[in-house]
């Protein structure tokens, strides 16, 4: 039995209380925010980067959720993320977008839930909607609630690579490339944005190849402190400089063949050999550079005495492959000559004379289109290995023989481009199905 | 909109009411009789009916004035809990709102819909888990700290007790609610920005029939199917003869806007090639038929603009332009294209060859004068009141026979089953779902055996159906037992869809359902209460 009296046992609860308050206080301390401040557990949590706010910001209305929820979350999440699933299904768009928000209260710092679901909003929730307007306004909605997720994630440089992306492919690139584009410039919320574009995405009025550029610069610079795990390390790096390339190509495929696309190809040529062709990257046999020299092959080489000169090379040459470095070299350079811009511009010129039936105008266009164009891949044969280099001369073929056979006309024997048409006959079937449906051709 | 308001069959439900609740009494009076003969012999089947003809006794001579008092202190013992502590909850939720629902804040008009989802959705979630805590807790309390028999030992009936507590939970949860409503519409009414305050609004609906005509003209009752997992709507190919052909009954012009016919409809596009996408949307027109003048007037062509309101203002004089004969004969929409009794044929038509144009019944309606927003609020409030009651009433019934916890326990899952399980339960029974019984699921994971390969025949699989079918069967008596919360939630949907509540379709199932579990939990809480030991064990 215990012999203390009440008062006794109570002092010695008190006792035992401080005694056991020391080491919590030593441990547990949070932190005030200065360096050094905290108990132990805060302090390691600041070296190793554990805290929450290190993240990225950390949303009130979100901790709240999470603290209210204790041991529920999972589940909860689950729930939400069901709710999504049947309102997407049931095309319930304010619930869903509603439920979204509600799950990134509960899941603010896994990448995969702002991923996947800034990628539905613009991707699959867009495509449901008809009118082109309604497509832009949910491409918008992915691109901010991925925006959102890059200002609480700081260490995820994918998102910012996806939001990048968003801004060039999924704008530049859709079916409804043409009307995104100008809607990224003047939203068709004229009345809320005063004629301009939605400053949440387009805050400075530049192109969207611009934007993405710049975000894929942002995403280059955290893969520097914290690694990536989208694709490989070269390719990741590699997309800024490519969404300069884009920016040139879609003014040249709104038909813009100014002094403006001339020096965005100039800037995407500079950008390309001087920035990304002379960044390092490892390879099983040691670092490497896309742009090199003979002084660069001996220096890498000399690095590593199991390295050779044929090593660096032989890798050099994989990277170059793999990234099609050599291809967009050559095309930037070429692209800023008189004669590719004078081909680009005739075949262009021709298919909208072919679009607004002016046939006999358009043929002589084309025909002086695939003359130039012939030209600038004999000038240039690597432009030989990319898709739409190949694709742009065969469409100009294809458009050049249905004039003649709208007209009753015997295709010439001999044409410009006949060796490229020969070579590759494989693609044709496809360039025609898609040329009809793009003029209606029967 | 996604939900189809199908009138309520009134006479029906009361079929199926007096067939459960028949079926049940009679069971219960033949347990009871078997037990008392057991138990007392002949005299029991005496005690059963003396026992039977005690509830009349008690029911017919029920004093308001005691109910009353009862119902008071119940009120007064509820606010000694603490319980309108509930508005700080309440307070606070709305406080910080505009936190969790700034997501479709770029859309006022999808913002609309979230705001009032929220207001009823928070109103019903502090509201019913409340009075569910207080009518599960209080008489179980009452005996164990024996205060009970301060109100026992006066000259009330049993069933007073019993109606006094609901009352007065009753009484108490439609204050609170109140508060909250009126606190919410006010929310709404500010929240809501000046260009979307147009949203709220109650639209009054008239519903036609649906059926389609295929590409050739024949009919059918189905349109396309385009492969949408979510099988809501039937779709009709453009440029074809394929139609969608609503009929509307009892039209008059009392339910013209301004003198004109008000169409409104959201149909769904499904574009098999791009097509022009500058014009924002599928062309369509709507074809006016009256059959006995032989009469078809189209209207002009209309661009569909998907998931919002696509609104056409008929003026009562139109030009058909179309007939015979008689080029831009003026026509009197209520006179010549509404027939007699008050019936009109509208059928849809799509413009564009290779796009589609998808349709449900509830896709096109002629829309009647307005009502106010606060007359479907209210309604959609009212729709939080009536599961409220259903649950005051279960609790404090289940309450009469077990005590607190245990009582919470039961209620909580009737209530959780009847909001999230009761279509799932519907979908097993009417064998919409493809399922197998719980036994046979569990031997066919077990021995790895697949859902189309047949169970070997043998004592094996007589055993697992002779009890699947027991575990159907008592599926089937939950299901007629747990109240349907559904049909409380679709009042909600009503409103955040801009539509007034309607009578048929919600609104009187909805007082039904609450008003056909009034006798059953008089009945089993008397009973409880009458034979239970008012005292503490």
């Amino acid at each position: 039995m215990n012999k203390l009296t009440s008062k006794h046992r109570k002092l010695a609860y008190v006792i035992a209380i401080i005694v056991l308050l020391i080491p919590v206080i030593w441990l547990g301390m949070p932190s005030t925010g200065e360096e050094g401040s905290g108990g132990e557990l805060a302090q390691l949590r600041v070296q190793h980067e554990l805290g929450e706010s290190t993240l990225g910001d950390v949303d009130p209305s979100s901790a709240s959720m999470n603290f209210v929820l204790l041991g529920l979350r999972g589940i909860a999440t689950n729930l939400l993320w069901m709710d999504a699933n049947d309102y997407q299904k049931k095309k319930e768009w304010a619930k869903l977008r509603s439920t979204v928000d509600s799950i990134i209260l509960l899941q603010p710092h896994y990448m995969k839930v702002w991923d996947f679901q800034g990628w539905n909003l613009a991707y699959n929730v867009s495509a449901e909607w008809d009118a082109v307007e309604d497509r832009y306004f949910w491409v918008k909605e992915g691109i901010k609630f991925l925006n959102e997720g890059v200002t609480r994630n700081e260490r995820y440089p994918e998102l910012d690579w996806k939001v990048g992306n968003l801004h060039g492919q999924k704008v530049g690139r859709s079916d409804e490339w043409r009307q995104f584009r100008k809607f990224y410039k003047v939203d068709p919320d004229t009345e809320r944005y005063e004629d301009g574009p939605d400053p949440e995405i387009n805050p400075e009025r530049l192109d969207n190849y611009q934007v993405a550029k710049e975000k894929f610069l942002i995403a280059n610079e955290k893969e520097l402190k914290h690694k990536q795990h989208l694709q490989m390390r070269m390719l990741f790096r590699a997309s800024p400089w490519h969404a300069q390339f884009d920016y040139a190509n879609a003014m040249q495929r709104e038909g813009k063949f100014g002094k403006q696309r001339t020096d965005a190809w100039a800037q995407g040529f500079k950008d390309w050999t001087t920035i990304f062709g002379r960044e390092e990257f490892i390879t099983p046999k040691g670092p490497i550079v896309l742009e090199w020299t003979e002084d660069d092959i001996k220096n890498l080489a000399a690095r590593d005495d199991n390295i050779t000169e044929e090593d660096v090379r032989h890798w050099i040459n994989r990277y170059q492959d793999t990234s099609n470095y050599r291809f967009w070299r050559t095309r930037a350079l070429s692209e800023s000559e008189t004669e590719t811009i004078d081909a680009h511009k005739a075949i262009y010129d021709g298919e909208q004379l072919f679009r607004s039936g002016k046939f006999d105008e358009a043929k002589v266009q084309l025909e002086k289109g695939m003359e130039l164009y012939a030209l600038v891949l004999n000038k240039y044969p690597s432009l030989l290995s990319e898709d739409l280099a190949i694709e742009e001369g065969l469409q100009a073929v294809i458009l050049w023989r249905y004039i003649h056979d709208l007209k009753g006309m015997q295709v010439p024997a001999s044409f410009p481009l006949k060796p490229l048409w020969n070579k590759e006959q494989g693609r044709v079937p496809e360039l025609e199905n898609d040329l009809r449906r793009r003029y209606g051709i029967q | 909109m996604s939900f189809d308001p199908i009138p309520y069959d009134l006479l029906d439900a009361f079929k199926h009411f007096l067939s459960v609740f028949g079926s049940t009494m009679l069971i219960a009076i033949i347990v009871c009789l078997i037990v008392g003969v057991l138990t007392r012999g002949l005299k029991g089947v005496g005690d059963v009916f003396r026992g039977i003809l005690d509830f009349f006794v008690q029911i017919t001579h029920v004093s308001c004035r005691r109910i009353w008092s009862l119902t008071i202190l119940t009120v007064r013992e509820s606010l000694r809990q603490k319980i309108l502590f509930v508005f700080i909850i309440f307070a606070v939720l709305f406080m910080f709102a505009g936190w969790f629902l700034s997501g479709a804040a770029d859309r006022p008009d999808l913002q609309v819909q979230s705001y009032i989802d929220f207001v009823l959705k928070a109103i019903s979630w502090l509201v019913i888990p409340i009075m569910l805590l207080l009518a599960c807790w209080s008489l179980p309390e009452d005996i164990r700290l024996r205060t009970i028999h301060t109100v026992v030992t006066k000259p009330v009936y049993r069933i007073e007790i019993v109606m006094g507590r609901m009352l007065g939970f009753i009484l108490l949860g439609s204050a609170i609610l109140l508060v909250m409503g009126s606190v919410g519409y006010i929310w709404i009414t500010r929240q809501v920005p000046e260009s979307a305050q147009y949203k709220l609004v109650s639209k009054v609906p008239v519903y036609g029939d649906i059926t389609f005509t295929d590409r050739e003209g024949a009919p059918t009752t189905v349109g396309i199917n385009v492969g949408d997992v979510w099988m809501y709507r039937s779709y009709i190919e453009g440029a074809t003869k394929a139609r969608a052909v609503y009929k509307f009954e009892g039209i008059d012009e009392s339910d013209a806007i301004n003198d004109k016919l008000v169409l409104q409809s959201s149909f769904e596009a499904f574009r098999t090639h791009k097509g022009n996408m500058d014009k924002g949307g599928i062309l369509y027109q709507f074809i006016f038929v009256n059959e006995e003048k032989g009469l078809r007037v189209p209207s002009r062509p209309l661009i569909n603009k998907e998931y919002s309101d696509n609104v056409l203002e008929i003026n009562r004089k139109i030009k058909d332009d179309n007939a015979e004969g008689e080029a831009g004969v003026e026509l009197d929409i209520f006179n010549d294209l509404i027939d007699k009794n008050g019936n009109l044929t509208v059928e849809v038509q799509c413009l564009e060859a290779g796009q589609l144009l998808g349709m449900a019944r509830p896709d096109l309606y002629i829309r009647t004068p307005d009502h106010a927003f606060l007359s479907g609020y209210s309604k959609a409030v009212f729709g939080i009141w009536l599961p409220m009651v259903i649950v005051i009433m279960l609790g404090v019934t289940i309450s009469c026979f077990v005590k607190g916890p245990v009582a919470i326990l039961t209620t909580l899952t009737i209530v959780l089953v009847g909001f999230m399980s009761k279509e799932y339960m519907t979908e097993i029974l009417s064998g919409q779902m493809q399922a197998a019984g719980a036994i046979e699921a569990w031997y066919r994971l077990i021995t790895h055996m697949n859902s189309q390969t047949e169970l070997p025949a043998g004592p094996v699989k007589v055993m697992i159906e002779f009890v699947d079918i027991g575990i159907i069967n008592f599926l089937w008596l939950c299901q007629q037992i747990i109240p349907n919360f559904g049909i409380f939630s679709n009042m909600r949907e009503y409103v955040i869809k801009g539509f007034d509540v309607s009578w048929d379709a919600a609104l009187l199932p909805g007082i039904i359902t609450t008003a056909a579990y009034i006798l059953p939990c008089l009945l089993v809480s008397f009973y409880s209460l009458k034979l239970r030991e008012l005292e503490a064990k």
